[in-house]
């Protein structure tokens, strides 16, 4: 761009700016005339301004927002406790990966079970301190006692050589207070964070802890896949009872460890008025504290923030946050209710708000389908690839209403279950056998007035859809292995997945079968597809051993994703996959069911699903 | 007192950069790093938790300590001030090369926990693209260039901007929003020519 050029963009930006919606446009249309080049940079950096603006993009000062930077290179200038290689304890040191507050954490693998994990030594000096030493040791007591996949998982806490260390799961990500940072999030996106942290909450309520200190820092999302984990149970009480509130001098010791002199421990701005006023804590304030940081999500700015600590008090307790503008008035309902000033009016537990929060979320896909879907039903549709999309979607869809419900009846303990029974790598029957078998068989079941109706039927091979017929797979194989199945929808653009095994339903969300093991997936409902016309696929994969591609969809398999695989990239590497896959298998087809052998030690098989 | 004699250089040094000798500011800037270098960590491990650095502050009270109070004029404290935004923009910068070079050369994986949580590579290569994106609006737009680096690296508010470089504190909000709306599309991708 010339300087001649910029000069005149930003004389036009300038002016334009100051100007309302509709003077705006015709300003920089008679402006720029027949310019459209001109016209369109203008128009650019007025949206640029308009979202920097809103997203608060370089608000505030470089050194605070790159603060971190400077504490990891003083971190960096101490020698760490541990080096690289060494044993410590049941662990061998394989890498520092920074420091903390409390301490030096390090990537390690425990060789007892061998696995990697993050290992969080208390740094020495920091033993001595017996204030710090019992938030480490109440940190690890309370994380370990809770077991669901969006609260942190602690392996082990305990002592070598005088050290106090926590070993806990390694999570690649980044906290939501960094992911919010410069970024606006999709309507979709809050809903799934705020899902996820509620379910972890759930969890630890159910466990009759409270966290009392969610905020944006202490929820981390996984890079990889956007699964959330709450962190930092260091502040979190037990409570005497469900839904009872902690006795006063509990609540006061409480709050001296939050505000000892010279150490703030962290923002006040979610604080709840029960906590400002240091009064009884219970459940509901988790409650507050998620709202606030919806709130936060969704008008990019915290409701309640004063220029002093004491201002921030007042607001808490007395101010009602400006209403969320754009948002859907239903999430307005939900972020209102979790954030009444008045603990009784709030939801009263954590599963109420998640409720809300999955049905909010369902009506919205729905919405969005019947918007996406209404005009081309219209018009001609262009192609048929237009036409497999939409399909897709609303197979998707089916299948989201399906699991929903699914999480919603069986989901907490079926997640339960699934955590404890991850079978460790070192488990695994050797079976070396080059070839590979699948037997496989089909339930169908009609439906009438969403009711099951006649006795359902069983086929192999190809499936040919009928109006409300639902199905159920089922396998088996002489050989232990890897299972994962994966439904690909009508030829679209964008390859879209949904993950259907390994599920948190059946085979306690493990994709390890035994050798014989049968499996029916859905374990305990039917799978419902689209009705409407177009061949989809379901893919197949059985190998010996755990399938590295297809690792990450591990993690769709469970409730919250309900097997839809969002990430374009995730849904491109499995198309890679199952691509480049191995030779087709034979498939032995008899009256009830079918057979496929591979050679070697994968196979691979796409079932046809057609509609008509 | 060995600081008594260093802030009267730095002070000379001001003063002749503020004279038009170019060389004086090779002089200044190592001293001047050094100096806010230390006090910026010294503020963070004071706030590890807190996270809140007060560049303003951290300038001034270089300020205090580095220049001699007796004979300060005005103008000195705003050249002080424009010098120092420079720096701290040095300073994150160096800090974020580094960074990103020990994750590549270390090899570990990108893995955070817990407090380690808030120490993102992101960070870094945020800063360090936006660090780019300056200097190419620089190349454009010197002025522009100066009042996002006076402003973002520096802490300054508009007032202590239009004093620093001369003009009105409205060019100032107006070269902020077009800046500001620049780098966003550069960093976000949304403008790509």
């Amino acid at each position: 761009m010339t300087p001649e050029r910029w000069q005149q963009i930003s004389r036009i930006f300038e002016s334009a700016i100051l100007l309302d919606n509709e003077a705006r446009a015709a300003y920089v249309a008679n402006e720029c005339g027949r310019d459209e080049s001109l016209r369109v940079e203008v128009e650019k950096l007025i949206e640029s301004h308009g979202q920097a603006s809103a997203e608060k993009f370089m608000d505030g000062v470089a050194a605070e927002a790159a603060a971190s930077l400077l504490i990891i290179d003083e971190d960096e200038q101490r020698p760490p406790v541990l080096t690289k290689g060494q044993q410590f304890g049941s662990y061998v040191i394989l890498d520092a990966l920074g420091a903390g507050g409390m301490g030096e954490v390090y990537l390690a693998r425990d060789t007892r079970l061998d696995r990697t994990v993050a290992l969080k030594v208390l740094s020495s000096d920091i033993s001595q301190d017996k204030r710090r030493m019992q938030r480490f040791r109440q940190e690890a007591k309370v994380a370990s006692s809770l077991n669901q996949p969006n609260i942190l998982t602690v392996f082990e806490f305990g002592e070598v050589d005088q050290l106090t260390f926590i070993a806990t799961e390694l999570v690649d990500g980044e906290t939501l207070r960094h992911y919010l940072h410069g970024k606006k999030l999709k309507l979709g996106e809050i809903l799934d964070i705020s899902i996820q942290v509620l379910a972890a909450l759930d969890a630890a309520h159910e466990a009759r802890i409270v966290h009392r200190d969610i905020k944006p820092e202490n929820v981390m999302i996984r890079r990889r896949d956007h699964v959330v984990k709450v962190l930092d149970f260091g502040l979190a009480k037990v409570t005497e009872k469900r839904a009872s509130t902690m006795k006063a001098e509990e609540s006061e010791a409480a709050t001296e460890v939050k505000t000892a002199p010279g150490l703030v421990m962290g923002t006040i701005n979610y604080m709840s008025p029960e906590q400002a006023k240091a009064s009884g804590v219970d459940e509901r304030t988790d409650i507050w504290s998620t709202g606030v940081m919806m709130y936060e999500m969704v008008a990019g700015k915290i409701p309640f923030s004063g220029p002093t600590t004491s201002h921030t008090i007042v607001q808490i307790l007395e101010k009602e946050p400006a209403p969320l503008g754009n948002a859907p008035a239903e999430l307005q309902r939900i972020v209102t209710k979790a954030m009444s000033k008045d603990p009784d009016e709030r939801y009263q537990t954590a599963k109420d708000m998640l409720i809300d929060l999955r049905s909010l979320k369902k009506r919205l896909d729905v919405q969005a389908e019947i918007d996406r879907t209404s005009s081309p039903e219209i018009n001609v549709p262009a192609d048929d690839a237009n036409l497999g999309s939409q399909k897709k979607r609303i197979l998707v869809l089916a299948l989201i209403a399906i699991a929903v419900v699914t999480a919603t009846i069986f989901g907490i303990n079926m997640w339960r279950s699934r955590t404890r029974t991850n079978i460790p790598a070192a488990s695994q029957p050797p079976a070396p056998v080059p070839e590979r078998t699948l037997t496989y068989w089909i339930t169908v079941q009609k439906f009438r007035n969403g009711r099951p109706y006649q006795k359902p039927f069983t086929q192999p091979g190809e499936m040919i859809f009928e109006q409300d017929y639902q199905i159920r797979v089922h396998l088996r194989s002489p050989e232990p292995g890897y299972l994962y199945i994966l439904n690909e929808g009508p030829a679209s653009t964008e390859p879209q997945y949904v993950v259907l095994f390994p599920s948190s339903t059946a085979n306690n969300g493990s994709p390890f079968l035994a050798a014989g093991q049968r499996v029916q997936i859905p374990e305990q409902s039917w799978f419902e597809f689209d009705r409407q016309q177009g061949v989809e696929k379901l893919w197949l994969v059985f190998s010996e051993d755990a399938v590295a591609e297809l690792e990450a969809v591990k993690q769709f398999a469970s409730k919250r994703t309900v097997g839809l695989v969002t990430d374009p990239e995730q849904n491109k590497a499995i198309q890679n996959f199952l691509s480049t896959a191995t030779p087709m298998p034979a498939a032995e087809k008899s009256e009830t069911l079918t057979t496929l052998k591979a050679t070697g030690k994968l196979l691979v098989y796409p079932i046809r699903l057609e509609h008509h | 007192m060995a600081r008594t004699s260093r802030q009267h250089e730095i002070t000379q040094l001001l003063a002749e950069w503020r004279e038009g000798n170019q060389s004086a500011l090779d002089e200044l800037y190592p001293l001047v790093y050094d100096e806010l270098h230390r006090l910026a960590r010294r503020y963070m491990s004071r706030e590890r938790k807190g996270h809140t650095l007060q560049t303003t502050a951290l300038i001034n009270e270089a300020y205090v300590r580095l220049v001699d109070q007796k004979n300060v004029q005005w103008a000195n404290r705003s050249h002080f001030f424009a010098i120092s935004a420079q720096i701290m923009r040095r300073i994150l910068i160096d800090h974020a090369r580094r960074q990103a070079y020990a994750k590549r050369g270390g090899g570990a994986q990108q893995v955070s926990l817990e407090e380690a949580a808030t120490v993102t590579p992101d960070v870094s290569a945020e800063l360090l693209r936006l660090d780019e994106a300056l200097k190419s609006l620089a190349a454009m737009d010197p002025r522009r260039g100066q009042v996002v680096e006076l402003r973002y690296f520096g802490g300054l508010s508009n007032e202590e901007i239009a004093g620093v470089l001369q003009v009105s504190e409205n060019t100032v909000t107006r070269d902020w929003n077009m800046a500001r709306a620049w780098l966003y599309q550069q960093l976000t991708g949304s403008g790509a020519n």
